[in-house]
């Protein structure tokens, strides 16, 4: 789940946890000879993956586990995750002004980032990996969101609300957000900023159109939708706090709270229209990079059933390629919720229309 | 002894281009991490194809941004009806709030709380109609006002009175200063939520509840949390360099109490508190994450509405807002400059007033006690609930988080933020800034008060009738720091600095420590400036000149005179640059890209995991602690300069 609103630095170590470790070689012997990848020799060198900052400090992160497994598999290469306080927007800065790229893989792109890198640049900043991957095509076609080939979706999430049973009624339809019953009960993010913020917005225009998403916006105004910056000041700050009993978030909200033993009260999530609205994370290859063989082993190790199944778990979301495939744990099968009908706007529905949307809602909300 | 009169005359000589060249690297610097950094940014707003001032006025024309104002150039007097109905219905709306507020004093069941809390409201609710830049200013003022409301008493306590523990108080008046905001808002949301120790209160005395949350109020408040303490220490540096002489004179020609205060005391206060109240107006007006935590984007300012246009990489418009900005601030300077220059000050040779002690019971005393108990909800109870934050569990209190902590210290992986690192780095480049920015402010401050000119150019270079207009310009000039947008600074010094810039074929990129260290001075010395400033212009020029004349090189006089009877201020603005530098998270976060020279706001910030604060916030009590301790130390060493 990217949060880009955060400072990050890279740092070195190389302490394995054992079981990790461990996890590690048991992926590695599974899967020797299963990664393809053109060119030359066997991979080797430092190969620089930027990322968001969670991707490598959250508890039990997927960064750590598959630099290790790598490195495993590949004894020669060494895994360096650089955060890039500014995410994407860096290395798009960095092209514009002729500076130095100096990263190989870029893991966390979505949709719209692919529209904002095409808008913003003449030069390609990533290159199409289709050919290269042998795992490419075990990735779900309905979560290809690049038609370019250069972003490889790596897993999945569903925006859906979470909200606190015992203080308000499970929300069904669009229209009950904007009703008496759950006058100032709602915490969304700055669709500027955060991705589940943009996801519910692009959501609200899927239900009522270009012409009347900002008329319902201006009626959850006036039913006092709060707006916060960050999933974080939303989710971690104030709904924990019990500030307002329903949050824009994660369908996968239970797994987490099943694995602290919390009480599901406040966990419950709700999928408005039985839709949730779905933003698949990609991956992709930086057109400069000097190793590009490396990179693309990297990316097609991250489609392995092996290395979906832990990605899925750690990260939160669900896996890029079908479930019954990944090695997915019980817990998780049983604790994230899947909406009946999944929502989302393509790469083409959104060109040239995602910045007027956004910004239209933006002065619409800081007019309020 | 003809070698040691070479040596004298050579020690002359070297103090003579001293000060001339302590100028020459201050200016340096200040193009390096200041002026070119920004000025790459700030470009874009005027360099369209060609130089065009399109950009600012799309944004001046733009209701959304300046509201009423919008038509100022196509309709110059449609403009004015707008403000006068807007300043009619506004004035109504506060008289009738006003007149409520006494009659409810008089009413049987005294609703004054009501009534107080009704005007209160009004007076939240009357922004002027000037769009985004209307609001920006309106909520500004607000804080500047809560600020010096909370914070002039406690120069009043901590400059006029003795009590056991006041030393460490006045030196941890600067940590709130240092809190990331995220630490912040962590702490107001549980403080003043609605199940928060404050409603518990009100509901346990039966009083009715408060909802503070996402609304303007939290946000004034959360201003004043930050700035209120600047004031304190400002006005109580000022305070304790008032000579008692004077006082005693006023008192002994028959004036009462009262009125020595008001004659002597309060214009020698004056400069201080509104160097306070201008530094709380420009720090709020800039204000931008605090507002997203605690407000929301319903409360955006022009700085929060500058940050997401840099997130869209909407850089043109960014520019244009940041242009418009600054110049807001600059003028503000500018014309408190103006105030400074003449408020005449009588010569000021300080034996500070004797302290009262603390505890006894009069009225006096009794409204310190009351103010004791406001400090203790605003400053007291977040601080607390940000501590209780990194204790709490998903399933009831635990020492998990310092644990992780500790754990993670040990075995930190690649690109994980290790906090141990944090910690010696934070401190290690604290003390660098306090050693470039006192330095650095001290000779800025004296180009910018009278006589400025001649201790750094020869003798007759600059007519008199410029000097005036120099040194203000210089002083205009020395607060830019403050006055540039953090996000445009930041984003300066990200493509100015860390992309590098071609130099004859070669790309020179800057980076780590020592732009990190560069950085926090740039943005610590006008501190020291501000507070040195007010003091040097209350100088004896006596005193100096007595020196001069009997021999003392132009260093010399400055080094023995000068800074020993400025002392509290650079005393003051030290504490400051320290704090500045601890506290500081845009640039470091970009200069210390891809090397280990993190501090800690960047780990508290790293450590937001999903479905916990525990662990930033334990990060965020290590630094509450660290500092806390390091001001405590900081101000024993600085400290023999104040009694």
């Amino acid at each position: 789940m990217s949060r880009k609103t955060e400072g990050r630095t890279a740092s070195n170590g190389r302490t394995r946890r054992a079981y990790l470790a461990a996890a590690g070689t048991l992926g590695a012997t599974a899967l020797a000879g299963c990664a393809g990848f053109s060119g030359g020799g066997e991979p080797s060198g430092t190969l620089t993956v930027a990322t968001y900052s969670s991707w490598v400090e959250d508890d039990g992160a997927a960064g750590p586990w598959l630099k290790d497994a790598f490195e495993a598999e590949y004894p020669d290469v060494t895994v360096e995750y650089t955060t890039p306080d500014s995410g994407l927007n860096n290395f798009i800065r960095r092209k514009q002004e002729g500076a130095p790229i100096d990263a190989d893989v870029y893991v966390g792109l979505n949709v719209d980032q692919m529209i904002r890198i095409d808008s913003e640049l003449d030069e390609a900043l990533f290159d199409d990996v289709s050919g290269d991957l042998s795992n490419g095509d075990a990735v779900k076609s309905d979560l290809r969101f690049d038609p370019d080939g250069r972003a490889v979706p790596y897993d999945t999430g569903y925006i859906a609300l979470v909200f606190d049973e015992s203080a308000v009624d499970r929300p069904t339809t669009f229209d009950d957000l904007v009703s008496p019953g759950w006058e100032d009960t709602l915490l969304a993010q700055n669709a500027q900023s955060s991705d589940p913020g943009r996801a519910f917005l692009l959501w609200t225009v899927k239900q009522y159109g270009a012409d009347g998403y900002l008329d319902y916006w201006r009626d959850l105004q006036d039913n006092g939708v709060t707006i916060l910056d960050s999933w974080d000041e939303a989710y971690n700050n104030a709904y924990s706090n019990g500030e307002r009993p329903m949050v824009v978030s994660y369908s996968t909200d239970q797994v987490y709270a099943n694995r602290y033993d919390q009480d599901m009260t406040r966990h419950q999530v709700a999928f408005l229209n039985d839709q949730g609205y779905a933003n698949p994370e990609g991956m992709a290859r930086f057109a400069d990079t000097d190793s590009p063989d490396t990179a693309a082993a990297f990316m097609d190790f991250m489609l392995t059933p092996e290395a979906q199944g832990e990605i899925a778990v750690r990260n939160v979301q669900f896996p890029a390629i079908p479930e019954e495939e990944a090695n997915l744990t019980d817990e998780f099968a049983e604790y994230a919720k899947v909406p009946a009908d999944p929502v989302t706007f393509t790469y083409d529905e959104l060109k040239g229309n995602l910045n007027g949307w956004v910004e239209d809602w933006a002065r619409a909300i800081a007019q309020g | 002894m003809a070698g040691s009169r070479t040596g004298h005359a050579l020690s002359r000589r070297a103090e003579r281009v001293a000060l001339p060249l302590a100028g020459l690297a201050t200016a340096l610097l200040l193009v390096v991490m200041l002026y070119y950094p920004v000025g790459t940014v700030l470009a874009e707003a005027v360099a369209g194809d060609g130089l065009s001032l399109a950009p600012l006025a799309d944004v001046l024309s733009d209701p959304f941004y300046v509201g009423a104002l919008a038509g100022a150039v196509a309709d110059p007097a449609g403009v004015p009806a707008g403000v006068l109905r807007w300043a009619a219905g506004s004035a109504a709306a506060l008289g009738s709030a006003l007149v409520a507020v006494p009659a409810a004093a008089l009413a049987p069941d005294a609703t004054v709380l009501g009534a107080l809390a009704r005007l209160w409201a009004t007076l939240v609710g009357v922004a002027p109609p000037f769009g985004l830049f209307g609001f920006t200013v309106w909520q500004a003022l607000l804080s500047t006002v809560a600020s010096l409301a909370l914070g002039l008493p406690g120069a009043y306590a901590l400059a006029r009175f003795e009590f056991p523990g006041r030393r460490a108080l006045e030196s941890l008046t600067a940590v709130p200063f240092v809190l990331p905001s995220i630490m912040v808002a962590v702490g107001f949301v549980a403080a003043f939520g609605a199940s928060g120790p404050l409603n518990d209160l009100l509901r346990a005395v039966g009083l009715p509840t408060v909802e503070l949350l996402f609304s303007l109020e939290i946000i004034v408040l959360a201003h004043a949390f930050y700035n209120a303490p600047l004031v304190t220490r400002i006005v109580a540096a000022a305070w304790e360099n008032v000579d008692a002489r004077a006082v005693e004179t006023a008192r002994s020609l028959g004036a009462s109490r009262r009125r020595a205060f008001r004659d002597v005391v309060v214009p020698q206060l004056l400069p201080a508190a509104a160097t306070g109240a201008l530094l709380t107006f420009i720090f709020t007006f800039m204000s931008f994450p605090i507002v997203l935590a605690l407000g929301g984007l319903e409360f955006a300012t022009v700085e929060v509405w500058l940050y997401d246009r840099v997130r869209q990489l909407e850089l043109t418009e960014a520019a244009a807002l940041a242009v418009l900005e600054t110049l807001v601030s600059l003028g503000l300077t500018y014309a408190y400059l103006r105030y400074e220059d003449a408020v005449s000050r009588g010569d000021r040779v300080s034996s500070p007033l004797a302290r009262e002690p603390l505890f006894g019971l009069d009225a006096k005393r009794l409204a310190l006690g009351a103010y004791g108990l406001v400090v203790l909800v605003v400053f007291a109870l977040p601080i607390a609930s940000m501590l209780v934050a990194s204790v709490a569990g998903p399933n009831g209190p635990t020492v998990q988080y310092y644990e992780f902590l500790i754990q993670r210290g040990e075995t930190a992986t690649a690109a994980q933020v290790n906090p141990a690192v944090a910690v010696r780095n934070s401190l290690l480049f604290g003390v660098g800034t306090l050693l470039v920015a006192v330095p650095m402010g001290i000779v800025l401050a004296l180009a910018s008060v009278s006589g400025g000119d001649a201790r750094f150019l020869p003798r007759g270079l600059v007519p008199d009738a410029l000097a005036g207009a120099g040194r203000r310009f210089v002083g205009v000039a020395a607060m830019l720091p403050f006055a540039v947008s953090g996000v445009v600074v930041g984003l300066g010094l990200l493509q100015g600095l860390v992309f590098g810039v071609e130099v004859f074929g070669a790309r020179v990129a800057l980076g780590g420590p020592l732009a990190i260290v560069a950085a926090h001075a740039t943005g610590a010395y006008p501190f020291v400036v501000r507070n040195v400033a007010p003091l040097l212009g209350g100088l004896d020029r006596r005193l100096v000149e007595s020196a001069r004349a009997l021999g003392a090189t132009r260093a010399r006089a400055l080094v023995d005179i000068e800074v020993p009877l400025v002392m509290p201020g650079v005393a003051a603005g030290a504490a400051f640059a320290f704090a500045i530098s601890i506290g500081e998270f845009d640039s470091t976060v970009i200069l210390a890209e891809g090397s280990d020279a993190y501090t800690m706001p960047v780990a508290v910030e790293r450590f937001l995991g999903r479905q916990t604060l525990g662990r930033a916030t334990a990060m965020g009590s290590v630094l509450l602690a660290v500092t806390a301790g390091a001001f405590v130390v900081i101000d024993r060493v600085g400290g023999r300069y104040r009694e």
